[in-house]
């Protein structure tokens, strides 16, 4: 599908590995915003935001709702006036341009298709709005069709299509004119979980196509991981931190980014010596570890985060493990999660595959669990 | 079913028998057509029926040209500016429509606001008589009818998907393409569902062009009125009702094959279906296609010219004459309100002082009080009856699997679309028969023919808000059928039914025309001594009663308003 469409787009984008290789030959544009400010009434929705999007790149802004994500979609699409900042595309401010000029394509939460117009009008539309000729906007409506795979739907209207339907309609509508920049509103929140894997990969292999700059608003961290080129993790207004899906998952710089981007543990323990490069650290529990010291925390106490797969766990007692009580144990298919206490009274997650060797471990059992330097992250 | 017995054999026995009296009659003459002949013959008949067709399709129109841009501006307000645009088009809504043509005689009397600014301003030397012609009859007709048309367009307008114009936009499409290609074509049912309800309720309108108009602007329902007076007319008479009633049904039921005949009752979810179901019928019919095809290669290009213009031209636009309307419609009201405190003993704006005189002689003048109590039991009177029968009918529709539920409804609603007069001429003779001119008992069950409909619209909505798995659940947990209902049901209706029976007291307390055939001279009610009053002296009780009125609905509107706006939400 994506081949497909790289052949026939007018100016087709190349292959890309990083963000920084992108901005060759792709179509999208820069997006540059600066000290954003949105206010609604005493609500500072948006505070001085700055972020740098390169050209064709897939970009998420992730946070929970009221974060500011879909504050600043907005105010892209030029729903909603800036009280402060400026915001430019390819260099270019864009403050005082009307929505219907700035030449975006959107999809929206709802779709929002017209309902009363057919699939092919309401792909048609931006075309007809630009004014294209009859020939090429029918060749372009047709091209898109087939790559959304919706050509067998041409003539129904929106209500007489499925939701998973409706949302690739609200998409060929969005990519029809070949805009440099698409903003997507949590398009995917209203599908179900198979569907929106579909669909994920479905935008994904889209966007490496057509090479168009994506912005992306989601609530869901899960598909922020899957899809994006770099997160941008907001919360209250601000963006907290951003970077590639691996950074942000590995490397969170605080809490907020850590309890919200995947599954975590976040231990409290004390330094209690530092070798170089390297520290240890003992938890409440007296277990001892050693863990990366590169950034910035000096003596006394830190918050370690370690993921839950990252937790090694033994039946038998081992060099440097630490006793744990389950409980409580899932099967979920290919993982064990399984919660437990530690001897202080903290509690782990656990996450583990599904070997053929270990049984699922019963509540109040007991299992020695351990992690290593690689498996856990200092915040500052 | 049973619960819908009572109100079939009330609305059959004291509506529809009579109307088909009122047809047998008309056909009553030494041949079939006789009386017809002579109605089409007589050049003072055909031509005040070709008169009341152009004004309430210009009535009916400007209605929609005014009323478009006003649901437009309440979309476009928020917060407390909305709920006072909102106040002032529901507000009139329930007033009494004598009472509004009276604040518009006030306006434009010789000593009223208009002339005083008009003379003020140096246009006028001397205060000019605006009155009883033929644009005073369409101004208050389309005053009177307005709110019924931005509610009716809003309704539409609210529904839609906030994101759609937001989508239209982020495709390239500027404010007017937006409006032109996705809001017109979605508001169109509203659109035809607001023009033909004011379109058909001008054609039986008899009050306003009665008080507005002068001698040329005789409506089809005044000749009705007036030929009732002669004892000898009859048949003939009758006649006139069946060709008023027959043209009011064609026009209701071609609106109804085009729009769904949901559109009598606001489109309830009830038919919520069949209205799908009609408009992509519509959509798909050659020649629906061809006529908007047509509107577009004529209109669009003008359009497009006009998106030249500033974006400000828009908002500005829709500010100026959505902020006009409210202003039409509001601004006759207070006018009354402050003359009701004049102490002038004639109309005059401003007026020379301020007191309570008229006050004062509205509530020591006996012959004003008893029509007050009258007018009060008769309501309250009609109010139990429409309540009673319309929320038992209401249940019988929404809870039950009957068939033909659509057909059902719209039977119990057909009253609010049938004239007045119409209705009153056929209940003239069936009252006769069973000596119930001029009993309380005999108004106030007239007057819940046309209570009823609002008492079923009101209640079936809130009924359609109940959650039936509510119902499911008391059920399960071992609630007998009378305990649910006791329980779940009644609890979270009770505000839709208080509503119902505000609007079905406030409409018995308003009606005028009925009483004008079934009351008597020992029977006066209130808006019978007012319209009395209005042809014989216009002095400024008459602005007392009216503030008082206004009052009652305020209080009315205040209490209801949060009760509606739940169950709003709720449904």
């Amino acid at each position: 599908m994506a081949t497909e469409l790289a052949s026939r787009a007018e100016q087709p984008a190349q292959a890309k590995q990083s963000g920084a290789a992108r901005a060759q030959g792709s179509i999208g544009s820069g997006i540059v915003l600066r000290d954003v400010v949105k206010n609604y009434g005493d609500f500072r929705a948006a505070d001085r935001i700055s972020l740098d999007i390169l050209p064709g790149e897939f970009i998420t802004l992730l946070g929970p709702s009221g974060s500011g994500k879909t504050t600043l979609l907005n105010l892209l699409a030029g729903f909603q006036t800036l009280d402060g900042g400026q915001m430019h595309v390819d260099g270019a401010p864009i403050d005082h341009v009307p929505t219907h000029k700035r030449g975006f394509g959107m999809v929206f939460q709802s779709y929002a298709l017209f309902p009363n117009m057919t699939v092919t009008q309401n792909v048609a539309f931006p075309l007809r709005m630009a004014g294209f000729d009859r020939t090429t906007a029918e060749r372009r409506v047709a091209e898109t069709l087939e790559i959304m795979r919706l050509s067998e739907h041409a003539a129904k209207t929106p209500s007489q299509m499925s939701g998973g339907q409706q949302q690739r309609v609200a998409i060929a509508r969005a990519i029809v004119r070949r805009p440099k920049i698409v903003l997507m509103d949590e398009p995917l929140s209203a599908l179900d979980r198979r569907l929106r894997e579909s669909i994920q990969i479905e935008i994904r292999e889209l966007h490496r196509a057509i090479g168009s700059t994506i912005l992306f608003v989601t609530h869901d961290q899960g598909e922020a991981l899957t899809m994006s080129d770099r997160i941008a993790v907001m919360d209250a207004g601000r963006i907290v931190q951003i970077g590639t899906p691996v950074d942000i998952y590995r490397h969170p710089q605080n809490r907020f980014v850590a309890a919200f981007v995947g599954e975590s543990n976040l231990i409290e323990a004390e330094i209690i010596q530092r070798r170089g490069s390297m520290m240890a650290l003992r938890n409440r529990a007296g277990y001892v570890f050693e863990a990366d010291a590169g950034h910035g925390v000096e003596v006394g106490r830190a918050t370690v985060l370690v993921r839950p797969e990252r937790i090694a766990i033994a039946d038998a007692p081992g060099p440097n493990t630490m006793p744990v009580t389950v409980t409580s144990a899932l099967f979920l298919g290919e993982v064990l999660r399984i919660e437990a206490r530690t001897d202080s009274g903290e509690t782990l997650l656990i996450r583990c595959t599904d070997t053929a060797e270990r049984a699922l471990p019963a509540v109040e059992d007991r299992l020695h669990v351990s992690w290593g330097a690689a498996d856990c992250w200092v915040l500052s | 079913m049973l619960l819908l017995l009572p109100a079939a054999l009330f609305l059959g026995f004291i509506y529809l028998l009579p109307v088909i009296d009122l047809i047998r009659l008309s056909v009553s003459g030494p041949t079939v057509s006789t009386f017809f002949e002579r109605v089409f013959s007589v050049p003072l008949y055909w031509d005040s029926l070709v008169r009341t067709m152009q004004i309430s399709l210009t009535v009916a129109t400007l209605c929609l040209l005014l009323g478009y841009p006003t649901a437009l501006l309440i979309r476009r307000t928020s917060g407390m500016t909305r709920t006072l645009i909102t106040a002032g088009v529901i507000l009139p809504y329930f007033i009494a429509v004598l009472i509004r043509t009276y604040a518009w005689m006030v306006l434009l009397g010789r000593n009223g606001p208009v002339n005083k600014i008009l003379t003020g301003l140096g246009l006028l030397d001397e205060p000019a008589q605006l009155l009883f012609n033929r644009g005073t009859v369409l101004l208050g007709m389309t005053a009177v009818l307005l709110p019924i048309m931005v509610l009716s367009i809003y309704s539409s307008v609210s529904r839609l998907d906030a994101a759609l114009p937001r989508a239209a936009q982020a495709s390239g499409a500027g404010p007017i393409a937006t409006f032109w290609r996705i809001l017109l074509p979605l508001t169109l049912p509203g659109m035809g569902a607001g023009f033909l309800l004011v379109f058909v309720a001008a054609l039986g309108f008899f009050i306003t062009p009665t008080l507005l108009g002068g001698p040329g602007d005789q409506m089809f329902a005044m000749h009705i009125v007036q030929q009732a007076d002669f004892i000898s007319s009859e048949g003939f008479l009758q006649a006139l009702a069946v060709v008023l009633l027959v043209i009011t049904l064609l026009f209701v039921g071609l609106a109804g094959h085009a729009l769904g005949f949901e559109f009598i009752w606001g489109g309830g979810k009830l038919a919520d279906g069949q209205a799908r179901a009609g408009t992509s019928r519509k959509a798909a019919a050659p020649h629906w296609r061809l006529l908007t095809g047509m509107a577009d290669r004529i209109v669009w290009p003008i359009l497009r010219l006009l998106s030249r213009l500033h974006p400000a031209w828009g908002r500005w636009t829709v500010i100026i004459l959505g902020g006009g309307v409210i202003a039409t419609l509001i601004l006759p009201i207070l006018v009354v309100m402050v003359i009701s405190f004049s102490s002038a003993s004639y109309l005059t704006f401003p007026p020379p002082g301020f007191s309570l005189r008229w006050y004062e002689k509205f509530f020591s003048d006996p012959n004003w009080m008893e029509a007050f109590w009258k007018s009060s039991v008769i309501a309250a009177a009609s109010a139990v009856i429409s309540v009673v029968l319309g929320a038992s009918a209401a249940m019988g529709i929404v809870r039950s699997n009957i068939r033909g539920k659509s057909v059902i409804m719209l039977l119990l609603v057909s009253p609010a679309i049938v004239p007045p007069v119409v209705l009153g001429l056929s209940l003239y003779s069936l009252f006769l028969r069973f000596d119930l001119v001029g009993t309380i008992w005999g108004l106030a069950s007239a007057h819940a023919i046309g209570g009823i409909p609002l008492v079923v619209i009101i209640v079936s909505a809130a009924l359609q808000g109940v959650d039936k798995r509510l119902e499911q659940a008391a059920a399960v947990h071992g609630a007998s059928p009378l305990t649910v209902f006791r329980t779940v049901t009644l609890p979270a209706i009770a505000p839709g039914l208080a509503a119902a029976a505000f609007f079905a007291f406030l409409h018995s307390f308003d009606e005028l025309v009925l009483s004008l055939f079934l009351s008597s001279a020992q029977l006066k009610t209130l808006p019978l001594m007012l319209w009395a009053d209005i042809n014989y002296q216009l002095n400024p009780v008459l602005a007392v009663v009216s503030s008082l009125e206004v009052l009652l609905v305020v209080i009315g509107l205040a209490l209801a308003g949060p009760v509606l706006a739940r169950s709003r939400a709720g449904a």
